[in-house]
């Protein structure tokens, strides 16, 4: 669909339609039919505000987890009075409920194909970052949203968030001064791992489905629900979970070009040696990982570390802008700081606001979602923006896997010179799964 | 169970080590229901809160207090170890402790320890997260025997690792591991019996009578069990799904009706079990005790309303009906207990409040600030003495009794 909003409205005016395209509150009673894939933590807190808009009607839910799948179920009905149809396989859900809206909130392994598959049934997308697991796939869905005409919404929430939309007028407003460097970050805390032993999966668990095109590993409480980010398997660590929303403010910030050297280092220092066997099984996602990210203009260093967490350290996640007028910190409950050079200036402050319990600015995004179904007006997280903060991490990656720098040829999305890294931008699925072509 | 207390406190209660009558040895104290029938203690304070008698160090955990003989018991966790702490109740003096490496297993949460240790006479029984069990001294701290049911007959540990408190009925002691409990002898650690391989819920075992046997009652991953205590055998199931299957908060019981309740969301039921198998009388949404159980003071339920993650508030529920007579905001993810009519409230932030349990309202005739940071630990009371801890491990024990 090539048509620019104002083609499109005097069009439908011609036609006489009213349809949800014309403006925001012409045909507000009128409800998107909205499913969730995943019907986990994050994907209730979608499904959430998705009710809370007003203009969805959940009308199907899809997990692998029966339990999850009927808890999530009973609280869509205790909030909208209405019970969704459930479904495990979400090529059935697509198939028998036809739904507008599809929310993914599956692990990461599992976004690209089922963003794919619910571009080709032809509904909009709401899929949670990372986009993809490895790049290529991620650029397949690039892809087929391209050619879909549907919006993509992933969700990076941090996009619209209040404190970081003014953070960012703040940096572009030169009060910073020239960037040299950036540094972003997420430290927690933690400690030696012993294994834990693997298991049965949970009654009513399809434990093949939930593994899917990766792996499969024998099931472990340390997997399922949301340990799986601690996996390399099914996720890319730290820095492909919190990384991904910090290096998407790097990617803002510079209009989203690409670094064009990537090197990355980590390692397990503190939790010690991951171990796989038939009996049990630890995490094998590093415990610290460093990856610096060479732009044109300016360095971006990533760091993070899951132990030694005390209040050493003014703060704990986010990202430093060093400029030479100042350094600006963007964080998230902490909200952003300037430390001006300048001795005789007091820092500047701004508090955050955020939806708790959980600490995002998802209503702000749903909103922006709607938008762009509704006015067409681009998504603030759509997918081609954050496809390259998600690549950032699954570059760090493959050096560290490889244990070299990586020339990146950002135009092309091609490793320079090094077929061996290459390679490592795909990986082999488990049957009957099929990469998606890029 | 409290009268037999009174009874057998009256004829040996000139030998020191005697069992007070306010003693609280084991989680929700000598009738299992968050009650004390201590009534002579201050429920008036000085600004400044009540006098306090000692402070200590347990480090990390959720443990709350078991008190007997002079005894106080907590665990917390510190440098990859647990540690089951003894004090002197009159001095905060450690008479001993028995670490035990352990992990941290801060999933979602701090980590540390989340199980309370029992105390029956002359012996502390303890259950790990991960599914070490000790038998220790209690004057000595000794290990009388100990095993790990993990490796021993690789149960499986649910996802926040065990978390009830070990029960003692006769010579049984009652595990909420497995599917509907388990059963060890508690001279020996050999299993009497036990229940399917499958995830355990977080409550702690709850007796509750039925004719002339004793059922226990468990929080699963997916239903609420009573089984027969000497066998294990499964008198009813009540299938209640609570997300990531923490069915952690004890029923609340008053005959054969037994009250259920659980957080993220869910609410709470009101079940009778006369005939069998249950039958929900009530349901409510407004009520859901994520943690800690609510306490049961003249026909109404008082307790805490909502997660950890959010404001959470103290209500008191109508028990007949589920009605919700008040809601106080903003407690945060504390815990009750109540003695002599009144309750004793410790806020997710540290604030210790008496008030009267009345359906009228929540009025405080005292409150101070007894701690700093994170508490989602029951206070307890015994013998005159509050005792109240953080998540960081911090414990006061304040001196209530009347001069
Ligand atoms: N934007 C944010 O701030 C933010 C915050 C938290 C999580 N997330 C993202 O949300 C996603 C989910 O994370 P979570 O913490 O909720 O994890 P979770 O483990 O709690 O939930 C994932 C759910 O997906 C289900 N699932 C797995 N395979 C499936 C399949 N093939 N079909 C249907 N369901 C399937 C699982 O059974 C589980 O219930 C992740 O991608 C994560 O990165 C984003």
């Amino acid at each position: 669909m090539k048509l620019t909003r104002r083609h499109f409205l005097r069009a439908a005016a011609v036609a006489g339609l009213a349809t949800p395209f014309t403006t925001r509150g012409a045909d507000a009673g009128r409800k998107f039919r909205t499913a969730l894939i995943g019907a986990g933590w994050w994907g209730k807190n979608i499904l959430k505000e998705a009710l809370a808009s007003g203009r969805c009607q959940i009308s199907a839910l899809c997990d692998v987890d029966a339990m999850g799948l009927e808890i999530a179920a009973e609280q869509v009905s205790d909030l909208s009075g209405k019970q969704p149809k459930t479904y495990k396989d979400f090529r059935e859900l697509l198939d028998k409920d036809r739904p507008e809206i599809v929310i993914i909130a599956t692990p990461d392994h599992w976004h690209a194909l089922q963003t794919i598959a619910v571009l080709k049934a032809g509904a909009h997308v709401f899929v949670e970052k990372p986009t993809g697991h490895t790049v290529n796939e991620s650029r397949a869905m690039v892809k087929v949203a391209r050619d879909a005409g549907r919006v993509v919404q992933v969700g990076l929430h941090r996009r619209v968030g209040p404190h970081h939309a003014s953070a960012m007028k703040f940096l572009q407003s030169g009060a910073v001064g020239e960037i040299g460097m950036v540094r972003v970050f997420a430290h927690s805390a933690g400690g030696p791992e012993k294994p834990a032993p693997n298991s049965e999966p949970p009654d009513g668990m399809d434990w093949d489905f939930w593994c899917g095109p990766a792996p499969k590993r024998p099931f472990n409480s340390k997997l399922h629900p949301g340990g799986w980010r601690n996996f390399l398997d099914y996720a890319n660590g730290q820095i492909g979970d919190w990384g991904v929303h910090w290096l998407d403010q790097v990617l803002w910030w510079n209009g989203g070009e690409y670094p064009r050297r990537v090197f990355s280092t980590a390692g397990r220092a503190i939790r010690g040696p991951a171990v796989l066997n038939a009996r049990e099984q630890t995490t094998d996602a590093p415990d610290h990982q460093v990856a610096v990210f060479e732009f044109p203009k300016f360095t971006c260093v990533w760091e993070n570390r899951q132990f030694a967490s005390n209040d050493a350290e003014k703060h704990r996640i986010g990202a430093y802008f060093y400029g030479t007028k100042g350094i600006l910190h963007i964080g998230w409950r902490d909200g952003w700081t300037f430390y001006p050079a300048n001795k005789k200036e007091k820092p500047l402050h701004e508090d955050p606001q955020l939806q708790e319990p959980d600490g995002h600015n998802l209503k702000l995004l749903w909103a922006n979602f709607l938008a762009a179904i509704e006015i067409r007006k681009p998504a603030a997280a759509r997918l081609e923006l954050a496809h390259r903060s998600s690549v950032l991490p699954m570059l760090a990656m493959i050096s560290w896997r490889t244990g070299r720098s990586l020339q990146w040829n950002g135009a092309r999305e091609e490793i320079i010179g090094d077929a061996e890294a290459s390679k490592l931008l795909s990986r082999p699925y488990r049957a009957p799964w099929i990469y998606p072509a890029a | 169970m409290f009268k037999l207390l009174i009874v057998s406190c009256a004829t040996i209660s000139l030998l020191t080590t005697s069992i007070r009558a306010d003693d609280w040895p084991h989680w929700r104290g000598p009738t299992r229901n968050g009650h004390s029938a201590e009534m002579a203690w201050l429920d008036q304070w000085p600004t400044d809160g009540p006098r306090v008698a000692w402070k200590a160090k347990v480090g990390l955990g959720f443990s709350t207090f078991v008190v007997a003989k002079g005894r106080v018991l907590t665990t917390g966790h510190a440098d990859d170890k647990d540690t089951v702490f003894c004090f002197d109740a009159d001095s905060g003096k450690v008479l001993w402790k028995h670490p035990y490496p352990a992990e941290l297993g801060n999933k979602y949460f701090e980590g540390g320890t989340t199980g309370t240790p029992t105390i029956d006479d002359e012996r502390v029984y303890q259950l790990s997260r991960w599914g070490d069990v000790f038998c220790l001294d209690a004057t000595t701290g000794r290990v009388i025997w100990s095993k790990n049911l993990q490796k021993e007959i690789g149960v499986r540990i649910p996802d926040w690792g065990f978390s009830g408190a070990p029960l003692v009925h006769g010579n049984l002691l009652i595990l909420n591991v497995g599917d509907a409990g388990m059963a060890l002898d508690k001279t020996s650690g050999k299993i009497v019996w036990q229940s399917q391989n499958k995830e355990a819920g977080y409550s702690t075992p709850l007796p509750m009578g039925h004719g002339n046997e004793t059922l226990v009652l468990l929080g699963s991953r997916q239903s609420y069990v009573a089984v027969d205590v000497l066998t294990g055998k499964e008198a009813w199931r009540h299938r209640w799904l609570t997300q990531y299957g923490v069915n952690a908060a004890d029923p609340v019981v008053q005959g054969a009706l037994v009250f259920i309740c659980t957080g993220y969301g869910k609410g709470g039921a009101m079940l009778k079990t006369s005939a069998g198998q249950p039958q929900e009388l009530w349901k409510t949404k407004v009520f859901r005790t994520q943690l800690n159980p609510a306490v049961l003071v003249d026909g109404h339920l008082y307790g805490v309303d909502g997660d950890t993650t959010s404001p959470a508030s103290l209500k008191c529920l109508e028990f007949a009906t589920g009605a919700e007579k008040w809601e106080h905001p903003n407690v945060g993810s504390g815990a009750l207990i109540t003695a002599g009519g009144r309750l004793i409230v410790l806020s997710g932030t540290g604030e210790l409040m008496v008030a009267p349990a009345s359906p009228a309202g929540f009025k405080p005739t005292a409150r101070a600030q007894v701690l700093k940071g994170k508490c989602w630990t029951s206070p307890v009371l015994a013998n005159g003495r509050i005792y109240c801890r953080s998540v960081p491990g911090e414990v006061v024990c304040l001196d209530v009794r009347k001069p």
